[in-house]
């Protein structure tokens, strides 16, 4: 059963406490009479005062937390046991430990996979097989001056040198980065940015800043041809909560902060931010704000850029933020939208003021059964209408209904098999509907009590006009857990010769049928001309609703055994999948960027003198290209 | 020959020989003969029998004809155009529902299964009687199975015969393939019980032109689109408009199809396949209909009474169908790199607007369908002996005919084209099964000498007296099966034509392509032609021309006296008769009297070409003209529409109607070009050039 708080629980549980390797506690003073919450930069002067600050999750050297080649906490991911079954191990998860029976069986006869044909990863590479740094002297020699943590260590630049695309992913287990940072610094403020920026603009060191590394756009990835010392501005130790405004309902954090720490942080005081990305385990604010993404709560709580109040960034020219923290100004073009979705190009985006919110008395998963994908767009579409969209509303196609179905663990009791099959027994002879068209909806609603009762009624009532059924709690839940373990399904997939990849869009509410369609045929159509012996597994869901249309993802995958290079058969399939996803009128991107991988859709999307505009801005802050990591098009 | 027992296949092979008969023969080369069962088992049973595995587009949600209504009356689309006409107050919101209703009405097919199967028994029994064999390709049935559960289908059959859509749909249902429904004209609309069957089958009515009626055209394009979004069933429809009264392809028209393409450039498809079919008949049902059409005498009103009184025709043979499935068009593959689908993400969808390159493709896509449904086209061994008789107008002998046709068989073989030609029979068999198919027009009676009979018409009430116009007619008919073959000739008889007209004893490779596209343009009505490949077809012929025997081409120098061959003689003189004919319609407009302004009156399109024709019986009676085929019509038509083209036609609009006016300099030029490769009446002509250069002159002075 669902309880209100456990997925937040659940994100909690993740952590494994550890200690920072400078540890260094500030003083912590609670200001009685006031609401607001100091914190301090340790470079700054003293008499700042500064509250809160907890050791950041993820330690300095990551891949001692981390898998190295691959998705998230080493401790964590599926393998295929002893008995031949999947299982997914570690303790961080619900199904943590757990079997999956349905996921075999699902896996050879949807992917292809051969569990004799396998496909392991190259072993971790030492220190001779990553290549030596280009190192400029006297840049470093003037940071070690500054005390700021200095790395050059074959590993730790490795680390820092992509995001998950598949294509990095491919890279990290067969082969090797062309060029990789050279070094990696760790700022512990705002001042240490500013003066690692001034360095580098003096020294004309190119620098990466790198939040939770969790893009899916290659927007980590270093210009090969770059010839200057790259630098990867780590972020992970400005963790802090500067101060929390109570009476206006802000938080005041540094950019580093990794989602699930800033939500258990805030909770602690009765808050939340509600910003909930399927990365949040990972990804920072600094990201965040630089990706324009969004969360899965952004009904109730909207996406980054209504999230953000304040800003400031260190650029080239100087620090650009607003003298004011007031919730809306005209003063000409907003200067945020310069720096959202700026993905590192401009500045080091170092320190955020975000809305918050008390924390909901009542959170509550739900899910609608529906005859098909149709009547669950339809449903969606008039759910927008009405404007009563609960905190989440995702619509999976067939396809992943099933695959869902799949990742279920093992029934802990005959009872529950039992339920089971009595809810399936409803689902197909009572209510008619065919398992292999149905679409599920799962749901979640926030608030007090009375209005998660009452926006539980309307939605049903809304849904069953549209034929769908409620199909219980339980799925909804699973189907949100489903999104935070797919990502590490990838990597049991590259074992067996699967390679697979997410993308997204938003489209018009007309077109989202068509488009969802047409992709998906195109993706077959593509694998088939290519050569991919093996049905290719492409699927979607409608996840995020707006008054105007949707926000669409897909999953992709394809088995490539008999392929001599399935990446770039792969990366051409995406890039015809864009092209019809563009051509049905669909976006380059919902949320997550454009980064290298998509840049070169990006003049058609937002037109010539569009991208001139960028240009000029990117010229004005930052002359000398030191934000050279060659993102968007506008170096 | 009696038709009515158990009949070989191989019909023209007597019985008594039986060792012509081959074990296999309802089965050749991928084609299938479909009625062979029909004639071994109960049809009865056939028309009953469950209809297995009838594929059906994978996205497809299953609707009834009145749902489709339905969604047509409440599309965006529809509405759209009800309230954008109220708001421009052509009529009140209700007036143009009801009218919509009216439309759609009218329009709307009521496919059901339950009246194909009563349909079928009765088509079953005139098949067997009127054709020895239906063949189909097979392979082309297997891939329709797997296409139409993928995409949305268009079938696009050539357009000879009525019998073009009732064999397509007879055949899926041969072959458990889900039924098309089928643009049919209106004339069929109004017979009283055959109307109502036709829609039964699947038959919906579009009205022939409804050019700036916007209701109209927003209806029937969601009818068609909504049709192929759900894929409910393939959607029929010809490219080429309307029957080919000639047996040649009509330039298609692109109306229709931009209608069902807007939904792949709309992205509202994942794709669209286009399937051409190519259907050969050995002789068409309505051959003498369609002579005595093309002279201007009008044929009688569809109407049921008049099929019935057709029914003697049952009576008659004519011999086999072949129906070949063509492989699918993709538009996809086809607008790869040409559209981009993107420029409509800032409107809805259901506002008409395709930009210009989206037209341009579908032209392209137009010309194609018709391109491959020619290439698979099968030739009757008697269009050869047609395209024979027709270069043999005093008569042939028995003897001669089978030489030619021989000769001409390899050169059909040699420029690609398939000839239903039985691999084990004897020359003579062949061609006395095919002269005996049409006795109607070719007379036996003389021994030494293969004639021609005239022709009477049956069906008008006035019957011609005149000889020139019963003439006409019968080489008209003939014509027509000669037509069969010319798409196969059409283009190295252009560079033949400019190598026998040729004075001199050398031509450059551009003086020829010059003279070849010169030609392309002025036949560009009476052929299909890819525009804006002109280059690639000069480059094609040359190279066959060259290898089949004909043109000697030395250092990129054609040699003249070396290139002029039984070859290029005969393809030459094949299409003869157009440029004639044309020349004739340039000799009519010269003659014409002008007005103050030196310009003839305009006159509506359809009166020139009968004046025309006038002029074409006159020099015909006075024995300067040898070719009858010029006083068809659609050749003078074609003929006009060509001056149109090529600019040398001044274009009225009256009454939503062009009118036209020769530009008499270019007139007089052009029928001095054409008379520089045909030999035609000497009849001077007035020549305006010769005056206007003397101007010119004078004007320097
Ligand atoms: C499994 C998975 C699920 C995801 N789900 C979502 C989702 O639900 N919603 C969503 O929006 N995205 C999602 N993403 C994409 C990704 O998490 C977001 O783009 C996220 O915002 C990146 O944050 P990060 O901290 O990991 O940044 P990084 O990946 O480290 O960097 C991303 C870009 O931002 C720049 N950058 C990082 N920090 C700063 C800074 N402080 N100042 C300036 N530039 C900076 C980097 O240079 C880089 O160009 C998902 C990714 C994965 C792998």
């Amino acid at each position: 059963m669902a309880s209100s708080s456990e997925r937040l629980k659940v994100i909690r549980g993740h952590l494994w406490p550890h200690s920072s390797s400078n540890g260094d506690v500030s003083s912590r003073i609670r200001q009685e009479n006031s609401n607001i919450v100091f914190a301090e930069c340790k470079g700054d002067s003293p008499k700042k005062l500064t509250v809160d600050e907890s050791p950041s999750s993820i330690p300095k050297r990551r891949q001692e937390l981390l898998k190295w080649n691959g998705w998230g906490y080493k401790d964590s991911k599926f393998i295929i046991n002893k008995h031949g079954q999947v299982e997914f191990t570690g303790e961080r998860y619900k199904i943590s430990g757990k079997m999956m029976p349905a996921l075999r069986d699902w896996m050879l006869s949807n992917v292809g996979v051969s569990l004799e044909q396998k496909s392991p990863a190259q072993p971790e590479l030492t220190a001779a097989n990553i290549p030596s740094p280009t190192v400029n002297e006297s840049f470093v020699e003037e940071v070690k001056k500054l005390g700021l943590t200095y790395s050059e260590e074959p590993h730790d630049r490795l680390f820092r040198a992509h995001g998950h695309t598949l294509h990095e992913v491919f890279i990290l287990r067969e082969g090797t980065f062309k060029r990789i940072p050279d070094a990696v610094i760790w700022p512990s403020c705002h001042s240490d940015c500013v003066k690692i920026v001034q360095l580098a603009c003096n020294y004309d060191v190119v620098l990466i800043p790198y939040g939770g590394g969790t893009s899916v756009s290659s927007a980590l990835e270093c210009p090969p041809e770059e010839n200057r010392m790259i630098i990867s501005v780590d972020t992970s130790q400005m963790t802090r909560i500067l101060w929390i405004d109570q009476q206006n309902l802000l938080a005041h954090c540094e950019c580093g902060i990794i989602g699930q720490d800033l939500e258990r942080r805030l909770e602690e005081k009765g808050f939340c931010t509600g910003h909930e990305p399927d990365s949040m385990e990972f990804s920072t604010i600094g990201g965040w704000v630089a990706t324009r993404a969004s969360g899965m709560k952004k009904n109730i709580y909207g996406n980054i850029e209504d999230l953000v109040v304040h800003i400031k960034t260190v650029t080239p020219r100087g620090v650009v933020e607003r003298s004011c923290q007031v919730p809306r100004l005209s003063s000409g073009p907003d200067i945020h939208h310069f720096i959202l979705g700026s993905e590192g190009t401009l500045g080091i985006v170092t320190e955020v003021t975000l809305k918050i919110r008390p924390v909901p008395p009542c959170k509550k998963y739900g899910s609608i059964v529906f005859p098909d994908f149709k009547n669950g767009v339809a449903c969606l579409n008039e759910v927008a209408r009405q404007r009563v969209a609960p905190a989440s509303i995702r619509l999976m196609d067939n396809e992943q209904f099933q695959f869902g179905h799949a990742l279920k663990p093992e029934a802990s009791s005959i009872f529950t098999s039992f339920m089971e099959g009595l809810k399936k027994l409803y689902i197909t002879k009572i209510k008619g509907f065919d398992l292999h068209e149905i679409s599920v909806a799962t749901l979640l609603f926030e608030g007090t009590r009375e209005e998660v009762a009452l926006q539980e009624k309307r939605v049903y009532e809304i849904a069953s006009k549209f034929g769908g059924i409620p199909g219980g709690e339980e799925n909804g839940e699973r189907g949100y857990m489903l999104t935070f373990v797919i990502a590490y399904l990838r990597d049991l997939g590259f074992d067996y010769f699967v390679v697979a990849e997410s993308f997204e869009t938003s489209v018009p509410w007309d077109r989202v049928l068509d488009l969802c369609r047409n992709t998906k045929d195109r993706i077959v159509r593509e694998c088939k001309e290519r050569g991919v012996q093996f049905t290719p597994y492409a699927t979607c869901r409608v996840t995020q609703t707006y008054d105007a249309g949707a926000c669409v993802y897909f999953y992709f995958g394809f088995n490539y055994r008999g392929l001599a290079n399935p990446v770039q058969v792969y990366e051409e399939i995406e890039t015809c999948a864009r092209e019809e996803i563009l051509a049905n009128g669909g976006s380059i991107s919902h949320h997550h960027g454009v980064g290298k991988l998509r840049k070169k859709f990006l003049q058609r999307t937002v037109s010539e003198p569009g991208v001139g505009m960028l240009r000029a801005v990117k010229h004005y802050l930052d002359p000398q290209n030191i934000f050279g990591n060659g993102n968007l098009m506008i170096e | 020959m009696s038709k009515t027992e158990e009949q070989s296949i191989n019909s023209w092979i007597n019985k008594d020989e039986p060792k012509y008969v081959s074990s296999q023969s309802h089965y050749k080369d991928g084609f299938e003969d479909i009625l062979d069962e029909r004639r071994h088992s109960s049809d009865i049973k056939y028309c009953i029998r469950k209809r297995r595995d009838v594929p059906k587009y994978k996205y497809c949600i299953p609707r009834e004809p009145d749902d489709i209504k339905r969604h047509v009356l409440s599309s965006d689309r529809v509405q759209y155009v009800i309230e954008k006409l109220a708001s421009e107050k052509v009529a009140t919101l209700d007036e143009l529902r009801i009218q919509s209703e009216e439309i759609l009405n009218e329009m709307a097919h009521k496919l059901s299964v339950k009246a194909v199967r009563c349909f079928a028994y009765l088509l079953i029994k005139v098949l067997k009687s009127l054709f020895s064999g239906i063949y189909v390709n097979e392979p082309g049935i297997q891939m329709l199975h797997k296409l139409i559960h993928e995409y949305p289908v268009v079938l696009m059959p050539t357009h000879r015969s009525y019998m073009d859509f009732l064999l397509v749909s007879y055949i899926f249902y041969n072959y458990d393939l889900s039924l098309p429904v089928i643009a049919a004209a209106m004339d069929f609309k109004n017979m009283k019980f055959f109307g109502w069957l036709l829609r039964s089958c699947g038959a919906f009515y579009i009205r022939r032109s409804f050019g700036s009626d916007q209701l109209y055209w927003a209806i029937f394009t969601e009818y068609v689109q909504t049709q192929l979004r759900n894929g409910d069933s393939p959607v029929e429809f010809f490219v080429e408009g309307t029957r080919s009264r000639t047996a040649k392809s009509y330039t298609p028209k692109i109306g229709m199809l931009s209608a069902a393409i807007e939904s792949y450039f709309k992205a509202e498809l994942p794709d669209l396949m286009i399937v051409p079919i190519s259907i050969s008949y050995d002789r068409i049902l309505e051959e003498k209909l369609y002579a005595y059409e093309l002279l201007g005498i009008p044929k009688p009103k569809e109407s049921t009474s008049g099929l019935l009184k057709a029914r003697s025709i049952l009576d008659e043979d004519f011999g086999s169908v072949h129906l070949y499935v063509c492989d699918p068009i993709s538009i996809r593959d086809m607008a790869v790199g040409k559209v981009d689908r993107v420029l409509h993400a800032l409107e809805p969808r259901y506002i008409n607007n395709l930009t210009d390159r989206e037209q341009m493709v579908t032209k392209e896509l137009a010309y194609k369908i018709v391109l491959v449904q020619q290439q698979h086209l099968v030739i009757s061994p008697w269009s050869l002996i047609a395209a024979v008789l027709m270069q043999s107008r005093e008569g042939i002998s028995q003897w001669q005919l089978l030489k030619e046709v021989e000769w001409l068989k390899q050169q059909v073989y040699n420029l690609g084209g398939y000839v239903d030609w039985p691999g084990n029979a004897k020359v003579e068999t062949v061609i006395e099964h095919y002269l005996s198919l049409h006795t109607n027009i070719i007379s036996l009676d003389n021994t030494e000498k293969i004639e021609l009979k005239l022709v009477r018409p049956t069906h008008i009430a006035k019957p011609v007296h005149d000889e020139v116009m019963l003439n006409a007619a019968t080489n008209l008919i003939l014509g027509s099966y000669r037509n069969q073959v010319l798409h196969i000739f059409i283009r190295v008889g252009l560079v033949a034509l400019a190598v026998n007209s040729c004075a001199d004893d050398t031509m450059t490779m551009d003086e020829l392509f010059n003279k070849y596209s010169f030609l392309e343009t002025v036949l560009s009505r009476d052929f299909v032609f890819m525009p804006g490949e002109t280059n690639k077809s000069f480059e094609h012929a040359v190279l066959e021309l060259s290898h089949t025997g004909g043109l000697v081409v030395e250092n990129d120098i054609v040699q003249v006296k070396k290139s002029i061959t039984k070859h290029t003689t005969f393809f030459s003189q094949m299409f003869e008769p157009f440029l004639v004919g044309y020349w004739v319609l340039c000799h009519h407009l010269l003659s014409l009297p002008v007005d103050v302004h030196g310009r003839p009156l305009p006159k509506k399109p359809k009166a020139i070409a009968i004046d025309a024709q006038k002029l074409a019986i006159r020099l015909l009676q006075e024995n300067v003209l040898k070719h009858y085929e010029v006083l068809s019509l659609d050749l003078l038509g074609n003929g006009l529409n060509a001056l149109v083209e090529l600019g040398a036609m001044y274009k009225d609009k009256r009454n939503e109607e062009p009118w036209l006016s020769p530009n008499r300099v270019l007139v007089s030029d052009i029928a001095e070009k054409i008379a520089q490769y045909v030999e035609v009446p000497p009849v001077a002509v007035t020549s305006v050039l010769a005056v206007s250069k003397r101007i010119v002159l004078t004007a320097k002075l």
